[in-house]
């Protein structure tokens, strides 16, 4: 206890009491601002989700309610999703997109694992050259390459076929590098001791560096899969006969050719979009951190 | 030694085979068919088997001289161009957004946490309880119960339910919500403009019985801005040019991009008397600008030095004073539209030849506040160094001077990286809201350069003209890239 104090008369207690009070009102100012910030927060986010509150709603109305200022409707309709399954082969659809995103997904992160894994580990002459030359296809727009590349797929009587959706796809410049960045952070004394056991190439590629890449493939799986459940462009182009249509195409011959039922292609809307956003939720935070590597190293 | 090098290189290109593979197929041989393409006269209507005596030809630079002479060249460039301009904005947004989400949410450090969890649950249960006294239609309380849910969970996660929150409208965009949006914005059916229509009826209203000089003197209010934030930049840039920290090319780019929005408002904004007096002050303050930077400075600075710097101040600046201008014009027109017979009316949106593109914008700016940039200034802004901010707070600096001379320097590289990207997108950009949305309509208003090339390549059949615009396209993105690459790097380094 200082004398100070002693000589002002201040007692321990009353110097302990005070103390806490300011502290008291520094925690409730703290807590006034958060608050604040956390109702601007839910307001931004409300904000963001009301498109998808009346996807939703309007998915659950009946085709009498359609265009009603009204976003309640009277009586949930969920026979409209299954009404979805009947008006258009939606469930083909479906299953086209998911069979062409799985086997792109599994190639391009082969396919890239495996370039990235000579790009990183292995010491070639003129290996830096070569990856360069790759980066420098990332910049290239897709749109230049899209026509030749559709006068391939005639010549190889691919088009309208999943052949053709899938083998282009599989080879990705974006990928080799992301994995690349990735294993570069592994340590080489692995690769050493694993020379010393006689390990084959193959062996450190599948038994050492695969595993310990684990995190970056998969970051790639879930933007390769998400990309091509997506994509458009290409199977636009490509596809021809309805019951190949994947769901983005199959979406826009269901609103070209039965639009005025909203409730229907809301309902499709809906389940086109549910299992992005349950697959992100699941995998948010191995894609902000690839994201972040990604974008901010590159 | 040798044969170990040997074995390297082949276990090497072994690695890489499969990719390659494809590379070579996939990427290089098309592009060097579509450079061939882009000289010839390639056109599915004339050459096929109806007419065996047409051929192929090459024809030289004549698709590129066609595309420079052909007027919906331009206009489509324009259109893209246009539909980029909502980008600033946008980038601000996300700016913002990460800078919100990066507070201490959870109130953990100051010990506020035991307070914010039932407070907030006592607020949301309130709110609820009022509403559903009041007797409130059904979809107001189900999104005040939605809001109470993310409050909760926002207080008991943090950063988390907010992020994937925030991130959901970009992760989801493609055909799927273009579709969503197609609906949203239509005119009669659309919630939008079922929300809007008695909206601007009521503020019809209001605006006929106001006083003929409050729009007046709304508009100067924004002019009177526009020319303070003008001259602020200008400001800055001449003390960084005195200061030797910016060179010659910096200032003037930097001086360019802030003088822009003066530049539309002499030429095509209806403002007016504003037309003149706008650039007329903007002219003065930078004429004072410009003796302050020619009066000289001490240092020596690298002519091409810094462009960075003076590009993010000029950013800074054209966000605040678009938005300014687009005020301004509103307040301009107002009066006259709620004079009209049927008062102010929402507009047509996609259906619409001047509202189309704004509706593609403003969809987009939905999508694009919580996307990838946002999460790369979630990353910028974490590794700011606290004793930075620290330092600031003690020479009691003000949130916005914190912000201004502390974090947007040191968020710069990623601005950059962030713009470049968002232009290099841009330029190719557009197809997929144009397809699923408007056809590219009404009249070619959101037709953009990618959506052209789709419409000459594969539904006209024009393949060689095609090619030609597919590489006048890449012309552009690679030089966006090299202006990357000089100025980035080096910014990014200091």
């Amino acid at each position: 206890m200082s004398t100070t104090e002693e000589m002002l008369g201040v007692s321990q207690e009353a110097r302990a009491a005070s103390w806490k009070e300011a502290k008291d009102r520094s925690i409730q100012k703290e807590a006034l601002g958060i608050s604040l910030l956390h109702l601007l927060l839910v307001g931004m986010s409300l904000a963001f989700m009301l498109p998808f509150l009346w996807m939703v709603l309007t998915s659950l109305k009946e085709l009498s309610e359609i265009g009603l200022p009204e976003w309640m409707p009277k009586a949930f309709q969920w026979g409209n999703y299954a009404e979805v399954f009947n008006v258009i082969p939606f469930g083909r659809f479906y299953w086209n997109s998911l069979f062409v995103a799985t086997w792109v997904t599994f190639l391009q992160v082969f396919t890239s694992s495996l370039a990235a894994f000579s790009f990183s580990r292995l010491n070639w002459p003129g290996r830096d050259k070569c990856f360069l030359l790759y980066l420098s296809t990332m910049m290239l727009p897709g749109l230049v390459v899209m026509i030749p590349n559709y006068q391939i797929m005639i010549t190889l009587g691919w088009v309208d076929s999943f052949l053709g959706l899938i083998v282009p796809a599989s080879f990705s410049a974006f990928g080799t590098f992301m994995l690349r960045q990735f294993m570069m952070t592994i340590p080489t004394s692995l690769d050493e001791a694993a020379e010393i056991d006689g390990a084959s190439k193959w062996r450190l590629y599948w038994d050492v560096i695969l595993p310990l890449a684990r995190p970056g493939l998969i970051t790639l799986t879930i933007f390769t899969f998400m990309g091509n459940y997506q994509s458009f462009f290409w199977p636009l182009v490509m596809l021809k006969s309805i019951n190949k249509y994947t769901l983005p195409i199959g979406l826009l011959y269901f609103d070209s050719s039965r639009g005025q039922t909203t409730h229907l292609l809301m309902a499709g809307v809906t389940m086109s979009v549910l299992p992005m956003v349950v697959l992100f939720i699941i995998m948010q935070k191995h894609m902000v951190k690839g994201i972040q590597m990604g974008a901010v190293k590159g | 030694m040798r044969s170990k090098k040997i074995t390297n290189l082949l276990a090497g290109v072994g690695f890489l085979t499969p990719n390659i593979l494809g590379f070579l197929t996939f990427t290089t041989l098309p592009l060097l068919f579509s450079m061939v393409l882009a000289f010839s006269n390639w056109d599915l209507t004339l050459h096929n088997m109806f007419h065996p005596e047409e051929s192929i030809q090459f024809v030289g630079f004549k698709n590129f001289i066609r595309l420079f002479q052909e007027r919906d060249f331009w206009r489509f460039l324009g259109n893209t161009l246009f539909l980029m301009m909502g980008a600033p904005v946008a980038i601000a947004g996300s700016l913002f957004a990460a800078i919100l989400l990066n507070k201490d949410l959870k109130g953990k450090k100051s010990g506020a946490f035991k307070i914010l969890l039932p407070g907030a649950i006592l607020l949301a249960s309130c709110l609820l309880l009022t509403l559903v006294g009041l007797g409130a239609a059904a979809v107001v309380i189900l999104i005040a119960g939605i809001g109470g849910i993310t409050l909760i969970s926002g207080i008991l996660f943090g950063q988390t339910v907010y992020r994937v929150l925030f991130y959901l409208p970009n992760f989801t965009s493609g055909v799927a919500v273009y579709l969503l949006w197609k609906k949203l914005y239509s005119p009669q059916t659309g919630p939008i403009n079922a929300v809007l229509a008695p909206l601007l009826a009521a503020l019809g209203k209001a605006v006929n019985q106001l006083p003929p000089w409050v729009m007046g003197g709304l508009i100067l209010l924004c002019a009177l801005l526009m020319v303070w934030i003008v001259n602020h930049i200008l400001r800055s840039l001449a003390n960084h040019w005195r200061d030797g920290e910016i060179g010659h090319c910096a200032l003037g780019i930097g001086a360019f991009f802030t003088l822009l929005p003066i530049y539309f408002v002499a030429t095509w904004s209806p403002l007016g008397i504003m037309k003149i007096g706008i650039p007329a002050a903007a002219a003065i303050v930078a004429g004072i600008q410009a003796v302050r930077v020619g009066a000289g400075r001490e240092f020596h600075c690298a002519t091409w030095s810094r462009v960075g710097t003076a590009f993010t101040l000029a950013m800074a600046a054209l966000v605040p004073t678009f938005i300014l201008l687009g005020f301004a014009v509103v307040f301009h027109n107002l009066p006259a539209m709620a004079a009209a017979a049927e008062g102010l009316t929402p507009p047509d949106w996609l259906a619409s030849y001047q509202w189309a593109k704004p509706a593609i914008m403003i969809m987009g700016l939905w999508g694009a506040i919580g996307s990838n940039n946002m999460l790369l200034y979630l990353a910028g802004l974490s590794n700011i160094p606290p004793e930075l901010e620290e330092a600031a707070d003690i020479d009691g600096a003000s949130p916005f001077q914190k912000f201004w001379h502390v974090v947007w320097p040191q968020l710069a590289p990623i601005t950059f990286f962030i713009v470049v990207m968002t232009v290099i997108g841009g330029l190719q950009g557009g197809f997929e809201m144009a397809r699923t949305m408007t056809q590219g309509g009404p009249a070619g208003s959101t037709t953009t350069l990618s959506y052209f090339i789709y419409n000459e390549g594969f539904a006209t059949g024009r393949l060689g003209y095609s090619s030609a615009i597919s590489w006048m396209l890449f012309a552009m993105v690679f030089t966006v890239t090299m202006i990357n690459w000089k100025f980035g790097s080096k910014y990014v380094n200091d």
